[in-house]
């Protein structure tokens, strides 16, 4: 049993759902996160100015410069942790390679900030309602 | 490849990151998460608070630099009396380390 984080744009959500759909994962828990990459999470005054118009959980961080001045539109960069997207699925081992595959797919579009998938172990799950364990908890 | 979960006071955040920083840890991810320890929340007067608004940051770093992060992000998060400014407080947080099999970046596909 595998646990795969992944992070992912706020506007690819939708397409990850019905990818993930249509290779019959049902389950996914989706969280609100923020956060940046190698790039420091630069992102240009223009799609910063999209993604305050959109939502306003863009966090701003003063430390480099530029970034405290962004709103007066004088530099061309800002950095900041970036709104994203977190998916969390558990799967069996055996299907690890298609869901990320299918995220890969549906996500991919070659600019910085497209993601992360994360794989890590997951020992063991229960399903609350009835106390199945194991694999048969994500049947 | 590991992966840290640092539960911090939503105050030190900022610290911590500046201090991440400065050793060239940038990429991270942030959550607001709310949660208690062993002291099992606080309690002011009659009230009893059992949920404490906490800042999750989960950062995947490889084996080497991890021991070095830890200490880090520990030391930037500990808070202190006024006398004792290392002394650590209760609520100051976890760091849960986990492993992490494999990582792959969407935008090139690798591993």
């Amino acid at each position: 049993m595998k646990l795969i984080i992944a992070i992912l744009r706020e506007d690819r959500v939708e397409d990850t759902k019905e990818a993930l759909e249509t290779i019959g994962v049902r389950g996914v828990t989706f969280l609100y996160v923020t956060g940046r990459g190698q790039q420091k999470g630069r992102v240009s005054v223009r799609e910063l100015g999209e993604s305050l118009n959109r939502n306003m959980r863009m966090q701003l961080v003063g430390t480099w410069p530029g970034a405290g001045s962004l709103l007066h539109n004088d530099t061309e960069f800002a950095f900041g942790f970036l709104p994203k997207r977190m998916l969390i699925i558990v799967a069996y081992d055996e299907e690890v390679n298609r869901i990320v595959q299918a995220i890969v797919n549906s996500n991919q579009t070659g600019r910085h900030g497209d993601g992360k998938i994360f794989i890590c172990p997951m020992i063991s799950a229960m399903r609350v309602r009835t106390g199945e364990l194991g694999d048969k908890a994500l049947s | 490849m590991k992966l840290i979960r640092a539960i911090i006071r939503p105050e030190s955040t900022q610290r911590v990151i500046e201090a991440l920083e400065k050793n060239s840890i940038y990429a991270m991810t942030r959550m607001n998460v709310t949660g208690r320890g062993k002291e099992m929340g606080i309690t002011q007067g009659a009230v009893r608070y059992t949920e404490m608004p906490k800042e999750m940051l989960m950062i995947v770093l490889p084996d080497d630099v991890v021991t070095k992060a830890v200490r880090v992000i520990e030391t930037a998060a500990r808070t202190g009396t006024k006398d004792y400014p290392a002394a650590g407080n209760p609520g100051d947080g976890k760091i849960f380390v986990t492993d992490v099999d494999e990582s792959h970046t969407i935008r090139t596909g690798e591993k």
